[in-house]
């Protein structure tokens, strides 16, 4: 089988950290490759490395059997590679078509040609299965549309070697199985496809090749047929790690947090939550699941006085909260770990003891009279630091220095001490690597059995089964239906994450 | 650590670089660049009595510097600090002659009065920038314009001193903030100064307020997520940060002039921003960084004496220095990834 792409020795680095160190990859030609590993393991040096945008330090890339040098992104485009990237760089004012041609519009005259650029977006729409109205204004779609419209830009280039960088983050189960057909269509078609991603099914279920990344360097390159899940998870992490449900006991207590009937507004006031109720009770892990953007960002904002309600009520231990600030909710005893913690949840150019600080400047014996106790925010920086295993040089590096992984257990450190008996968590794992995320599913399983209510809103839904002991899930603000943790139907939950209220079914024992 | 040395690093080189471009700029009137230097430095340290007069220059920017640290730190900016000192300066004064009250209540009521004008100046950007998100940088800039010819207004049509120059009667003895040596004009201002660049610079690193302010600058949301009050604090942060505008104003009128004028204290203001972005907005560097622009000053007086060049010459090299360190900034923002709108101001 011809080569699509041949890297020798390849080694990058960052100073004194090596992100790549002497990687090998052969990638097939015809074949869907996937390239995994855990956050910081070089994946995306590597990809980078290969589109152009990083040099590499040592080593050779080789396409078609041709040696070539890549001093950028275009440079890659001509040698016929496209990348789809992580977070989608579309124009929302701008219709399909204008987005695919953004940068190489085709002219006439010195003008635009706008029939043009929807003709030829409506034939590669045809040729790849991917289905778009080449008029229409991007700002309307939904994300699903929008990564096609981000493969179409790639295809309008030219590309015949396609890699994609955790794709399906973004996507519902359905979604996602769509996009592997068209995927499979690629390479029916004789293109080559390189497949970035934390998910294991996906691995298994799309990909030909899969190649593991620990450490900045490769460990394995097998045909996916020969690999179990368990096979790829020990290859990643270098150790036996389980992701089954977690025991547990009952103990479920007195209801904390009660939501009634709540209603508000998105950042373009539109209704992002209708009508929400739920209760969650003390030692009780409530999930809630669903796909990106149907109101969960929303339901924690507003949940935690960032946003405001614009109908229905919220009782923290039968006390109403509803339009209180942040600060007054934060001393009501609610915790929060934000979805995204790069924004909200740390200041990253802090130092980790300034970012524990956060919130509790005020409280004594952090501060006394409004003088900031500088060795006991130490001590108890310290202290964090160990409990929750931050791997860090010392309370001192800053937030920005440690991987995504250990950022979270910044936030987690500071959210889960403080004197709350209700926690709003948004997204534990994003972006977090299988070791740390082990560590952080323990600390949020110890918390709940402390008898915190705990609110897990997550679109992982291995994680929300893992963890939780009921599930609901909600699309387009609503609350679809509520699911038992131990009694989950992946099925079921996938038609509710689209909207789809099944037929009752006897069949509940879980799609093992 | 090495984050702080290599800001001092790029800072320095970025001021030797237009130093440079000075040299060449000096070269094209025939002038020889080292001697221009070597004037300026015997003119800004030559004598106690020129160093006495560096410091006298500096004082003005180093507290105009300070208001715009405070701001800076909580990711505002300020920059009708220049409107607030016309203001602190003109109301000053006006306690300053309009009264006659024992001395030490005399110069602490106009005193006072200097920092409510600067805190009434910046008031309605302020109330904007916090309640509707108004751009600062907009608002008190024009209200520069309104401040200096509002002063210059008030000056010649109502408080005009009888007889000739536009400028108001002279204020009492009892408001005159005294001067430390015989020999110079320098006066307690400089004290004032240095004691608050130490104790703004203590309030952001010690205190759980400045802890807030300083998160506010940093990362927005991550305050306001910790429950900060960001729509109090900025309006509190611009009005402290107006408070000290106009007692630079204030330190100005009872310490060096004794009366206001038009034309009363050329771009202070303006030198106390461009000094504290120098320093990244730390109080304790905004010292040297205003000491710096003092000593151009005042050396440039000896240069026209000394040497064919004119003053303006020291304009061109200190927009040269502006140049050079705003492009290095810019610079070094572009290499960090830094996430949308986020401002930092190190210590």
């Amino acid at each position: 089988m011809p080569l699509a792409i041949e890297l020798k020795s390849i080694t990058k680095r960052f100073g004194a950290f090596v992100a790549n160190e002497d990687v090998n990859l052969a990638v097939e030609s015809g074949k869907i490759h996937a390239i995994i590993g855990e956050n910081g393991a070089g994946k995306t040096t590597l990809m980078n490395v290969l589109f152009g945008l990083l040099q590499p330090d040592e080593g050779e890339i080789w396409i078609d059997g041709e040696k070539k040098s890549l001093p950028n992104p275009a440079a890659a485009i001509d040698a016929g590679i496209g990348m789809v990237h992580q977070h989608f760089k579309l124009v929302p004012s701008l219709t399909v078509a204008e987005n695919v041609f953004l940068g190489m519009e085709i002219r006439k005259g010195g003008l635009i040609d706008h029939a043009a650029q929807i003709k030829r977006t409506a034939e590669l729409s045809k040729q790849f299965g991917l289905q778009v109205d080449p008029t229409e204004r991007v700002g309307l779609l939904s994300v699903g549309i929008e990564q096609r419209i981000e493969i179409l830009k790639v295809l309008a280039r030219g590309a015949r070697i396609i890699i994609l960088d955790e794709p399906t983050a973004v996507l519902t189960p359905q979604e996602s199985r769509e996009l592997f057909q068209t995927l499979r269509g690629f390479v029916a078609q004789g293109m080559t496809v390189i497949f970035i991603s934390h998910h294991l099914e996906e691995v298994m279920e799309v990909s030909d090749n899969v190649s593991v990344l620990r450490l900045g360097k490769n460990v394995a390159t097998r045909p996916t047929a020969e690999l179990t899940k368990s096979d790829l998870v020990q290859l990643m992490v270098g150790r036996l790690v389980s992701f089954d449900r977690l025991p547990r006991t009952p103990t479920i207590g007195k209801t904390v947090l009660e939501v009634e009937d709540l209603w508000a507004r998105d950042d373009r006031r539109l209704p992002a939550l209708r009508g929400v109720s739920f209760g969650v009770r003390a030692g009780e892990i409530v999930g809630i699941a669903g796909v990106a953007g149907n109101g969960q960002t929303e339901l924690a904002e507003v949940l935690s006085g960032l946003r405001s309600s614009s109908h229905g009520s919220i009782k923290l231990n039968g006390r109403t909260i509803t339009g209180a600030s942040a600060r007054e909710i934060r001393a009501a005893g609610v915790g929060h770990v934000p979805g995204d913690r790069l924004v909200r949840g740390v200041d990253r150019n802090a130092s980790i003891s300034m970012n524990l600080l956060m919130g509790r400047q005020d409280q004594s014996p952090w501060s006394t009279h409004g003088i900031i106790n500088r060795n006991y925010l130490l001590e108890q920086t310290q202290a964090l630091i160990k409990r929750f295993d931050i791997r860090a040089r010392g309370p001192e590096s800053t937030a920005k220095s440690l991987s995504g992984g250990n950022i979270q257990k910044i936030v987690l450190a500071r959210e889960f001490t403080g004197s709350a008996d209700c926690l709003l968590i948004d997204q534990p794992t994003r972006g977090v690597d299988i070791g740390a995320q082990e560590s952080i599913h323990g600390e949020i399983m110890r918390q709940r059995d402390a008898g915190k209510a705990i609110l897990l809103i997550s679109v992982q839904l291995d994680e929300l089964i893992r963890l939780a002991d009921r599930i609901l899930v909600m699309f387009g603000g609503t609350i679809m239906g509520e699911i038992s943790g131990d009694r989950v139907d992946e099925e079921e939950i996938g038609m509710l994450m689209a909207g789809v209220v099944p037929e009752p079914r006897s069949n509940t024992l879980g799609a093992a | 650590m090495s984050d702080r040395f290599d800001s001092l690093f790029g800072q320095g080189l970025a001021i030797l670089f237009a130093l440079g471009l000075g040299a060449l700029v000096i070269l094209t009137v025939d002038e020889s660049p080292v001697r221009v230097f070597v004037t300026l430095l015997n003119g800004a340290f030559g004598s106690p009595e020129r160093i006495a007069g560096t410091l006298l220059q500096t004082t003005p920017i180093l507290i105009c510097g300070i208001a715009a640290c405070i701001s800076f730190r909580g990711g505002l900016f300020n920059i009708g600090i220049e409107g607030q000192l016309f203001m602190g300066g003109f109301w000053a004064t006006w306690v300053g002659f309009s009264f006659n009250l024992p001395p030490a209540l005399h110069l602490l009521l106009a005193m006072a009065a200097a920092v409510i004008a600067g805190m009434a100046w910046i008031a309605i950007p302020a109330f904007f920038r916090a309640r509707y998100k108004t751009n600062e940088v907009v608002s008190t800039i024009l209200a520069n314009y309104v401040a200096i010819l509002f002063t210059s207004y008030l000056t010649i049509n109502w408080f005009k001193r009888s007889g000739g120059q536009s400028e108001t009667p002279p204020i009492l003895q009892s408001a005159y903030l005294p001067e430390l040596f015989s020999f110079s004009r320098l006066n307690w201002g400089l004290v004032i100064g240095l004691v608050l660049a130490v104790g703004v610079y203590l309030f952001f690193t010690r205190t759980s307020r400045g802890y807030a302010v300083s998160e506010m600058g940093a990362n927005p949301k991550f305050a306001e997520y910790g429950g900060i009050d960001i729509k109090k604090q900025t309006f509190l942060v611009l009005i402290a940060s107006g408070a000290v505008g106009g007692l630079a104003g204030g330190v100005e009128a009872l310490g060096v002039h004794h009366r206001f004028m038009e034309g009363f204290a050329p771009g202070f203001g303006f030198d106390g921003v461009i000094a504290a972005l120098l320093a990244n907005g730390n109080p304790i560097g905004t010292i040297f960084t205003a000491l710096f622009f003092g000593a151009l000053r005042s050396g440039s007086l000896l240069l026209e004496v000394d040497t064919t060049a004119s003053r303006e010459i020291i304009t061109v090299i200190q927009a040269l220095i502006i140049l050079a360190v705003s492009a290095q900034i810019t610079i070094r923002r572009k290499a960090s990834d830094s996430t949308a709108g986020e401002r930092r101001w190190k210590f």
